[in-house]
């Protein structure tokens, strides 16, 4: 086995439990997200801002909070308050500006988080109702105090304050009341000069000061806007750039050791079926019909052998039906089982994984590469619940090329509860570099079945390139 | 990868899938669908076995982004012969793998009279002598009707070396008894069980395997 240095080591405290946040050695680019704080009076036109900017960055998994999720829930003599138009929500201990924090902050640690979702019809958050967010490369604040606490400005990449008049702001929040929310004239007008007018004065416009940029808040600010995307694509490619480095440095292994004997790595045993096969895999002449009952019957050798060391239960006795008792049979149960395909070249599994397991969970993800940058980005995922209660997860993919979708799909694996050890991977063909990086992503440490191996040696010498090109599943589905 | 425990005799590794799949079958509670879909489970790992044993010829193909390939091909004709009843359970396995396989049939029971085997049918393809053969019996206990099978094949002109008899459980004495006719031909297994009892059941075993495959 190859050496690891000492502070790669899996660091391990006396009682055995491994550190969680040494399992992996890649840094997944939702862990790092590119938070905008928006702030400005109300009725200054930040939402407009906020999905203007949504619009134009195009980048998935861009997630919009509105503060006014944050509401402090009020009790019942607030709450008679409240009914009356009588109590004060623009003051900023109106808002949970620590859960705010909270929130934030975990979200840029990658983690998991749940919002509140706060009823403006009983003054109170609605009870085990939140939105979940989790995994966002880019996370917009938006609300009148977003830019309001020191400690949660740390936590901004850009900090954009919406500035309007303060007679504009009446004027659209008039409109917004009585069109929109069915509110009456007087009433609006009363809580304008009671409560949202002096605290605007009081709280909102002193934290223009705060902002990295100020931008007016006219139906023509379509120039100011797109200064602000610019910067933020700028930001955004920068951030993407360093994700594909850091995933290409994972495959500069400089002790190469053979892939053949990784104790982690099995190879489909090159018999003379499976080596005709492949080759007939690979005929361009190939017809479909030909082409996809081969890849199913290899497929389901490979599934055969992912599930070779599936755990024994038990060995409680058995009686067959001549009343002959077997004192201690290995018990194995394929319930404990799931598979997680990759959308969509896993799908091809798909055949014969019902053969295998007739009654699998299947989950899906859907992980997809920038055209421009080759940054793998996670777009959607189905995944079974209870993750970390299957003592083995398959992980099905076609193919592995450079790696980077895989390495990924694995971190969303294990941030939702699977152990490292219990997730298989199974592929149809990988490069050697595309596997050293899975590999010195996760400690050398994730099993992965594999039918045909291209050794990095080959490719340097031009040959086998066509497992660079993602073949495998445009032909079995027929299109590109 | 498999091991040779006997001389022509291929055992299927024994992993924790392939010893937990036989505790399945073996179990006397274990449904008729449960006990028909894990049968073939195993039945499909055997013929993927024994076609591992076919012969090859290099091929180059010709790959979608113009380079070739040194691949290799299937050579030589495969045909199943299944031994009635309990080896028909067999033949979907081959035909899971092989799309348009021929398939003979030999029908081999106890004579009443002397309790000796005794062939009562057999139907085979045309030009058996030309083909790989894979004889089909899931269960090789004295090895008897296995025997009387193969002399039947090799009458037709099969090389005893090119037949394969694949089964689910044998025996060492079963396997004493059939090599002792026929030293060349293969045998693909997946279990060795202890041996035989008093009436010549496999011990363990499982009981009567077309039994439970089509009746109970």
């Amino acid at each position: 086995m190859t050496e690891i240095p000492s502070d790669l080591q899996r660091s391990t405290n006396k009682t055995g439990i491994v550190n969680k946040h040494l399992e992996s050695r890649y840094t997944p680019p939702w862990t790092t997200p590119y938070i905008i704080g928006i702030g400005g009076p109300s009725g200054s036109g930040k939402s407009s801002v906020a999905s203007k900017i949504v619009a134009s960055i195009n980048v998935p998994w861009t997630v919009l909070i509105s503060m006014d999720n944050f509401y402090n829930p009020l009790n019942e003599e607030e709450r008679q308050r409240a009914f009356n138009n009588e109590f004060d929500f623009d003051e900023p201990q109106a808002i949970d500006l620590d859960l705010v924090y909270e929130t934030i902050s975990n979200l840029k640690k990658g983690k998991k988080c749940q919002i509140p979702v706060y009823s403006f019809v009983h003054h109170n958050r609605v009870p085990n109702k939140h939105v979940t967010i989790y995994g966002a490369s880019v996370i917009i604040i938006e609300g009148i105090y977003t830019l309001y606490d020191p400690k949660l400005l740390d936590l901004m990449d850009l900090k954009i304050y919406v500035d309007a008049d303060l007679d504009i702001c009446l004027a659209r929040r008039l409109s917004r009341d009585i069109v929109s929310r069915g509110r009456d004239l007087n009433g609006c007008i009363d809580q304008w000069e009671r409560f949202v007018k002096p605290n605007a004065v009081k709280h909102v416009i002193p934290t223009m000061q705060n902002a990295d940029a100020i931008i007016p808040s006219m139906s023509d600010n379509g120039i100011a806007i797109k200064l602000l995307v610019d910067h933020i694509n700028a930001k955004l490619e920068k951030k993407s750039l360093e994700h594909v480095k850091e995933l290409i440095q994972l495959g500069n292994v400089h002790d190469i050791q053979s892939l053949e004997n990784h104790p982690y790595i099995h190879i489909l045993p090159k018999t003379n079926q499976v080596k005709a096969i492949i080759t007939m895999l690979l005929d361009k002449n190939t017809g479909l019909d030909d082409y996809i009952f081969y890849f199913d019957r290899i497929a389901t050798l490979l599934l055969s052998i992912a599930l070779d060391d599936i755990c024994i239960e038990s060995h409680d006795p058995i009686t067959t039906s001549l009343n002959i008792t077997i004192p201690n049979p290995a018990h194995i149960n394929f319930d404990n089982i799931t598979a997680i395909n990759m959308i969509r070249s896993g799908d091809i599994f798909i055949h014969s994984l019902k053969m295998t397991l007739p009654n699998v969970s299947i989950g899906k993800l859907l992980i997809q590469s920038d055209s421009m940058t080759g940054e793998p980005q996670l777009h959607c995922k189905f995944l079974p619940p209870h993750l970390e209660q299957f003592k083995k997860i398959l992980l099905l993919e076609a193919q592995i090329i450079n790696g980077a979708s895989m390495i990924m799909a694995i971190q969303v694996l294990l941030e939702y509860g699977a152990k490292l050890e219990n997730i298989n991977v199974v592929v149809y063909s990988a490069t050697e570099t595309g596997l050293r990086r899975v590999l010195n992503a996760f400690n050398d440490e994730v099993k992965i079945c594999v039918a045909m191996l291209i050794p990095e040696k080959e490719l340097r010498l031009g040959h086998n390139l066509w497992c660079l090109t993602r073949f495998i599943d445009s032909k079995y589905f027929g299109s590109k | 990868m498999s091991t040779q425990p006997f001389k022509n005799v291929c055992l299927l590794p024994q992993t924790n899938q392939l010893t937990g799949l036989y505790t399945i079958i073996r179990d006397k509670n274990t449904t008729r669908p449960d006990f028909i879909f894990y049968a073939d489970r195993i039945i499909r790992l055997l013929v993927e076995e024994g076609l591992d044993h076919l012969p090859v010829v290099k091929k180059t193909v010709a790959t979608h982004t113009g380079e070739n390939y040194e691949g290799v091909g299937f050579q030589g004709n495969v045909c199943g012969v299944s031994i009635v009843r309990a080896g028909e359970s067999m033949e979907q396995g081959l035909r899971d793998c092989c799309r348009s396989v021929r398939i003979g049939k030999i029908l081999i029971q106890r004579d009443e009279e002397t309790a000796m085997p005794k062939l009562f049918y057999e139907k085979l393809p045309e030009d058996i002598a030309d083909r790989y053969v894979f004889l089909l019996d899931p269960m090789l206990a004295t090895g008897g009707s296995a025997i009387m099978a193969t002399d039947v094949l090799i009458k037709r002109g099969v090389k005893p070396e090119r037949i394969f008899f694949l089964n689910l459980i044998c025996c060492e004495e079963g396997i004493q008894n059939y090599h002792k006719a026929f030293p060349e031909v293969n045998i693909v297994t997946g279990c060795i069980d202890k041996g035989l009892n008093e009436q010549k059941y496999l011990v363990p075993g499982l009981g009567d395997f077309g039994d439970r495959y089509y009746c109970i």
